[in-house]
């Protein structure tokens, strides 16, 4: 059997599992509508501004910096699982790799990408 | 007549190897998720008897049978179903399909990776080999991270759709956290598979075959290194800068309650187990018995299929550890400022963690290549 | 005889038509978080065909990097920007995007016909050499081997191209602010 057939029937049932509870809420609880409960909860203070506003770029650099080094590290399971057999040949290969992406991750550093003040 | 459907039902009848693997998966499953489901409650259990240990409190133990107290056991029952029966306010300005649909996204992916965790020895039933995780697969690690990159979407689902500028940015905040750490997590275990040159977890539990062996031994740093990140990933103290009280309200589900607000506990607590499961199978040799090999196990209880519930217990037995530490954690670190959280992850842990790939390849190298 | 041998068919079947219906969803979707989630949606499918033909490695990696990774930012520039639905409503195709639209589907064309022209075994999905495979020491172990002996320089050129988006994602989002190391 295909392993993916068990990992297909364990997500419809994770899905499932969460649809219930996320949906048993809504038959079992009582409802009693007030207006101020559909409020946004700001600790009982009248909200002050609108539902959102506009956040720090400072997550969308996180964000794009974690889609390289994530896309290294999938890079360095590939070595590792072949290391025994590339040998002194693999460490070379990968240590080009790793150092021109290290040049990278300094420039990141020194620019101050790095930094949340 | 006879309408072929493509269906061969005689041999669906008869044991062969698709119906051993799909009545064997049936019952793994089943019993695996009977067990996480009974994770939350116990785990909050512990969570308020622990902290009251440890700050001279008493904490709950007023809830129970008649004058059977149970150490106040049943308070997390009581809470259950108080969260279940409650009324569920759903915010004006929520968005109708995404508030909703957030909890699920916390907790599929959990459920997922912990069907991948090797719980124990193979069990021989008349012949039939049956490995004790639900999916067994050869890129392990690899399918791990891939799902459990998933519950990102969850955590920012959750506050986008709550329409609360609090929830927002504990949202951001506690995704921004999550990926920033999944990078160290990641490379932590690279050490592990160039010593055992597997990604196969049932594999790495095999090679852990003497006490010495095991991974907390060849790579100690990429234990620090994974222990750290766990407790980022499933934004835990002292992590926890989602739920920072004095400046978030509650973080990316400030506006969830009953039922929902559940999902999220039942994710985090079932993410919490699978870490510590992972931890314990990759660097305290899983199901392995220390000093024991299995080899003499199977020889002192005369089955390999008695040594399985040994293994399970072992490896329960050794997560349990990992989630006391959890426990132990957050009742005694306070929590971080968000500037140094991210700049311990990018400065810090990613740096590590790559000097630990390249030393643990170098040592190696040396050792095995000469 | 196992049973259920319709099944690899039947998934490939469902899987195609998941991904074929979360792809118009993407496209038709008046908020931009639902575009998102129905992308995340779609990869996840596509991962799941990629499975189905045994390439296990790709599969695991296309959930991490694409549904995990890409699509993540795709939701923090739309949280960032709070981007309401409709706000891409207005916007008409430029000559440039006109262009990039023209290129990729003469990359349709140039793959499809270099597809038809070597005509691939697609007897089955699912029975491509999965033994084989397995025999040669699994999907990743064959993919790592590739990699670093025959397809060693687009591997190295690729840190050149990760280099390279480093440096240009921090020149873009720190333009005003240089930080003077004293």
């Amino acid at each position: 059997m295909n392993p993916y057939i068990p990992v297909i029937i364990v997500l419809i049932f994770g899905v499932v599992l969460g649809g219930i509870l996320s949906g048993l809420a809504a038959f079992l609880g009582p409802k009693k509508y007030s207006r101020e409960k559909m409020d946004p909860y700001e600790c009982g203070v009248p909200k002050v501004t609108a539902g959102s506003e506009k956040m720090s770029v400072k997550f969308y650099l996180t964000a794009i910096l974690f889609i390289l080094f994530d896309i290294e590290t999938v890079f360095l399971y590939l070595w590792a699982r072949t290391f025994k057999e590339l040998g002194w040949l693999g460490i070379i290969e990968i240590a080009v790799f790793v150092l021109i992406l290290v040049v990278g991750y300094i420039y990141v550093v020194r620019r101050g990408a790095l930094e949340w003040d | 007549m006879g309408m072929n459907l493509g269906i061969d039902f005689s041999s669906l009848l008869q044991w062969n190897d698709f119906t051993v693997d799909l009545v064997a998966f049936a019952v793994k499953f089943a019993i695996l998720v009977g067990g996480l489901l009974q994770l939350p409650p116990l785990l909050v259990w512990i969570e308020r008897r622990v902290p009251a240990l440890m700050q001279r409190r008493r904490g709950p133990n007023r809830v129970g049978i008649f004058k059977w107290r149970l150490y106040g056991l049943l308070q997390s029952l009581a809470d259950t179903v108080k969260l279940i029966f409650k009324e569920e306010v759903v915010p004006d300005g929520a968005h109708k399909v995404f508030y909703h649909l957030a909890p699920v996204f916390c907790v599929f992916p959990a459920f997922l990776v912990a069907c991948a965790i090797p719980y124990g020895p193979d069990l021989t039933i008349y012949g039939y080999k049956i490995p004790l995780s639900v999916v067994r697969m050869d890129v392990g690690f690899l399918f791990i991270f891939a799902i459990s990159s998933l519950a990102v979407y969850g955590v920012s689902l959750a506050g986008w759709a709550s329409n609360n500028k609090y929830s927002l940015m504990g949202s951001l905040r506690a995704s921004a956290q999550m990926i920033s750490y999944e990078i160290p997590l990641g490379m932590s275990l690279i050490p592990i598979v160039l010593i055992y040159g597997t990604l196969d977890l049932g594999k790495i539990v095999e090679a852990q075959t003497s006490f010495f062996q095991w991974g907390v031994f060849a790579a100690p740093l990429s234990l620090l290194i994974f222990v750290i990140c766990m407790f980022a990933e499933t934004n835990r103290a002292p992590f926890d800068l989602a739920e920072a009280e004095g400046e978030l309200v509650a973080g990316f589900h400030t506006e969830y309650n009953s039922a929902k607000f559940a999902a999220f506990f039942l994710g985090e607590y079932v993410s919490m187990f699978v870490l510590s499961c992972l931890a314990s199978t990759v660097f305290f040799g899983g199901w392995q018995v220390p000093f024991v090999s299995y080899d003499a196990l199977v020889a002192m209880l005369g089955s390999p299929n008695f040594v399985a519930p040994v293994g399970i217990l072992m490896l329960l037995l050794k997560a349990s550890f990992f989630m006391w530490v959890y426990i132990w954690v957050r009742w005694t670190l306070p929590r971080f400022r968000y500037d140094q959280l991210m700049s311990l992850g990018w400065k810090f842990m990613l740096p590590i963690g790559l000097a630990n790939v390249v030393g643990t390849a170098i040592v190696l190298a040396v050792l095995r290549f000469k | 005889m196992e049973a259920f041998y319709f099944v690899p068919e039947m998934l490939f079947y469902a899987i195609s038509g998941l991904i074929l219906l979360s792809s118009i969803m993407v496209v038709a979707a008046r908020n931009p978080v639902t575009s998102a989630i129905f992308l995340v949606v779609d990869l996840f499918f596509v991962a799941a065909l990629y499975a189905q033909l045994d390439a296990h490695f790709t599969a695991a990696i296309q959930v991490l990097v694409y549904a995990g990774a890409i699509v993540v930012l795709f939701v923090f520039v739309i949280m960032i920007l709070n981007l309401k639905p409709d706000a891409l409503r207005g916007i008409r195709f430029s000559l440039g995007e006109a262009l990039v639209l023209l290129i990729t589907l003469a990359g349709f064309v140039i793959v499809g016909s270099e597809l038809a022209h070597t005509a691939p075994d697609l007897t089955m999905p699912g029975n491509l050499g999965s033994a084989a495979i397995e025999m040669a020491g699994g999907n990743t172990y064959v993919v790592a081997m590739r990699m670093f002996t025959a397809f060693l320089w687009p591997f190295e050129i690729a840190s050149v191209l990760i280099l390279l988006a480093i440096v240009a994602c921090v020149m873009i989002a720190k333009k005003d602010k240089r930080v003077t190391k004293s």
